[in-house]
């Protein structure tokens, strides 16, 4: 594993706009080679992150996505023992039924340890399995290998992968975990880095469009008790709608008249909320 | 280097490891913190584990690198109503004068400082005299200060700062509203339902896993192995029953009814009742506690396994909860100390806690909250107050 993270800095990519803070956490990261857990609203770019950096630094970027009922097992490797039942009873494929390595399949992380080259790996939503998933893991990611039991090897990381995790923070993460990984906490973007932001996605947007969006959307955000408040990613959904509308001109907007609230506001109480306050005119 | 940084962080509740101070060393030594920015986010990232430490590390930062004032905690709730009524007094001063009662031309000369000081001893006063509850500060949030903890900016998580020292930046306060310290305000919704939806009933193991038995049977190389995975389990029914007379509690009356009602699909049934600082005969089902009665002694016909979740300040003077004609209404003189009834709920109901927007430190100076705290389980209305709750009401 040669160090090459140090000039091998981290500075953003095509889709995606970095701020500082985030920059340097993310170089630190990769310096002293921990994973870096992240946390934030949904829709603030926390999986965006790993795709910008693996975009950035020319990597591949390896996905595991995280389910409830995973066991990390699956995410190391499967042992596909149906498959080798079968050919031991037609005995019709190129496999050799008495070598068990020809049934193991690479999971995720398994791909990413074993991988020609260093790359991401994104373990995203972490929360969604239980603490044993996690506990597991550390060892995994500490030790950088792992022991496939039915065949007694171990796989060891040929290039320590760059890790990053995301959590939505459903349950809490277990304090051992926790102590392995930096952690940083994406905090909503203010309306300047927004305004960038939508530069990035929209190249041509006309400032008028952008500048009553973003106000618009900031005003929305306001909204008292709101379950789930809208986030970079419905605005952006939300810029790509009006766009398509040939009846929509921003003056519209000003005026209280906000077309396709239902982007920004997913559960139906939300929704009844919003439109609640944006017809009685209190909004501005 | 930075031992006394680590240790502050340590002194004010942050779980700062040893370990992770040892990497934060070696970044420094690897030469990948060559500022005070730099170490502001880097010392972050490596020894806060999470958001809502970040406050109190942004206080004990710009304590560490600017002197500035550590607040004390103790005086957190003050502070936050008084600047609530210093608000309310900038915006409109006269109703504001109107609802403390007291003449606006008195006040209108003094300094801002002494306009702090002038309200505070006024709050200092009330606290003494919480029992009439309807004559004070809040008339059921038509009063220009009844909402102290309501922030009308929203979530004041502020964006991205940059061009600013990281002392500036930390001095900003902008994680406040993760901080577990504060009491539940309408700004917490989401974080507080995440807690809630932890409140879904586990079966025990005692179905067959098909496809997993089939799995591990053929790992078995053929010998019969039976996986059981959980049983499904019906959602459960709570009752809510909120205090909600007195200044005290109008400002989390709504965030406990809205927290509860987005809740509402996951519940098999939610039943809200009202009462006025402690329970006597009756509950209400009406929130101005006249129409709709319902008689405690009823509730023995529901479900057992029910949840009951009671929100309530349970300060009140001693006899309110003792004496057998405790009531300060009238009509409810039934014979029964309201503490007999507490402990008839409490026993009708295994599954009860009480929710208290008095934070736990000063529980111990209210008599009634510790004799409360013997018949009920008690959290703090706060994000890790509800944590509590939700893990004790799911204890089998």
């Amino acid at each position: 594993m040669e160090n090459n993270t140090l000039n091998n800095k981290f500075s953003g990519a095509s889709r995606y706009v970095l701020d500082d803070e985030l920059a340097s956490i993310v170089n630190v990261s990769m310096a002293l080679e921990m994973p870096l857990l992240l946390k934030g609203e949904p829709g603030t770019g926390k999986t965006m992150l790993a795709h910008a950096i693996a975009e950035s630094l020319n990597m591949p970027l390896i996905v595991l996505n995280v389910k409830s009922s995973m066991k990390l097992v699956d995410a190391l490797y499967q042992y596909d023992t149906l498959t080798r039942l079968n050919d031991s009873r037609f005995g019709d494929s190129n496999r050799d039924v008495s070598n068990i390595e020809d049934y193991i399949k690479m999971g995720k992380i398994g791909q990413a340890f074993t991988s020609e080259s260093r790359n991401v790996l994104l373990i995203d939503e972490i929360d969604k399995a239980d603490t044993d998933f996690q506990d597991d893991m550390l060892d995994v990611l500490d030790q950088m290998e792992f022991d496939i039991i039915e065949i007694d090897k171990t796989i060891t990381a040929r290039f320590r992968p760059v890790i990053v995790i995301t959590s939505n923070a459903k349950k809490d993460l277990s304090d051992p975990f926790l102590g392995r990984c930096n952690f940083h906490h994406i905090a909503f973007p203010d309306s300047e880095m927004m305004r960038k932001i939508i530069q990035v996605h929209f190249p041509d947007i006309n400032s008028n469009l952008m500048e009553s969006a973003v106000y618009t959307f900031y005003e929305l955000r306001k909204i008292d008790a709101i379950e789930k408040k809208p986030a970079t990613r419905e605005l952006i959904n939300w810029i790509r709608a009006l766009k398509t509308d040939p009846d929509f001109s921003p003056d519209l907007l000003a005026n209280g008249n906000i077309p396709f609230l239902g982007v920004l506001f997913k559960k139906s109480q939300d929704y009844k909320r919003a439109m609640g306050s944006t017809n009685r005119g209190g909004l501005f | 280097m930075f031992i006394d940084f680590f240790y502050q962080l340590k002194t004010v509740g942050i779980p700062v490891s040893p370990t992770s101070f040892l990497t934060l060393q070696k970044a420094l030594d690897m030469g990948l913190i060559n500022s005070i920015d730099a170490f502001y986010t880097s010392a972050r990232a490596i020894l806060i584990k999470s958001e809502r430490y970040f406050d109190v590390y942004d206080q004990v930062f710009a304590h560490r690198f600017q002197d500035a004032e550590m607040p004390e905690y103790e005086d957190l709730e003050l502070d936050e109503v008084t600047r609530a009524l210093l608000e309310g007094w900038l915006e409109d001063p006269v109703s504001l004068a109107a609802a403390l009662e007291m003449d606006e031309s008195d006040i209108i000369d003094l300094t801002p400082e002494e306009l702090i000081e002038y309200f505070k001893k006024r709050l200092e006063d009330q606290k003494g005299r919480h029992e009439g509850g309807r004559t004070w500060i809040g008339t059921g949030g038509t009063s220009p200060v009844g909402h102290s903890g309501y922030h009308p900016e929203g979530m004041r998580v502020g964006g991205v700062s940059r061009n600013k020292s990281a002392v500036k930046v930390a001095m900003e306060r902008r994680y406040k509203d993760y901080s577990r310290r504060g009491l539940l305000t309408q700004d917490m919704m989401g974080e507080a339902l995440k807690r809630l939806r932890n409140m879904v009933p586990v079966g025990p193991k005692d179905r067959v896993n098909i496809d997993e038995t089939i799995y591990q049977t053929m790992r078995n190389g053929g010998e019969i192995e039976i996986v059981f995975s959980r049983r499904l389990k019906d959602r459960i029914k709570v009752i809510l029953a909120i205090d909600n007379g007195g200044w005290s509690m109008d400002q989390y009356i709504p965030v406990v009814q809205t927290l509860f009602d987005y809740a509402r699909d996951q519940f098999k049934d939610l039943k809200t009742f009202f009462f006025h600082n402690t329970v006597y005969d009756f509950l209400w089902e009406d929130p101005a506690r006249i129409k709709q009665p319902f008689k405690v002694e009823d509730f023995i016909s529901f479900d057992p396994q029910t949840r009951l979740i009671m929100v309530g300040d349970g300060s009140m003077a001693p006899y309110e909860l003792m004496a057998a004609d405790g009531s300060i209404h009238v009509e409810e003189r039934s014979g029964k100390p309201s503490i007999e009834q507490l402990k008839f709920l409490a026993r009708t109901f295994p599954h009860c806690v009480w929710m208290n927007p008095v934070f736990s430190q000063i529980w111990s100076q209210t008599p009634t909250i510790n004799t409360i705290q013997q018949i009920f389980p008690m959290f703090e209305l706060t994000l890790d107050g509800l944590e509590g709750a939700v893990n004790h009401l799911m204890v089998k």
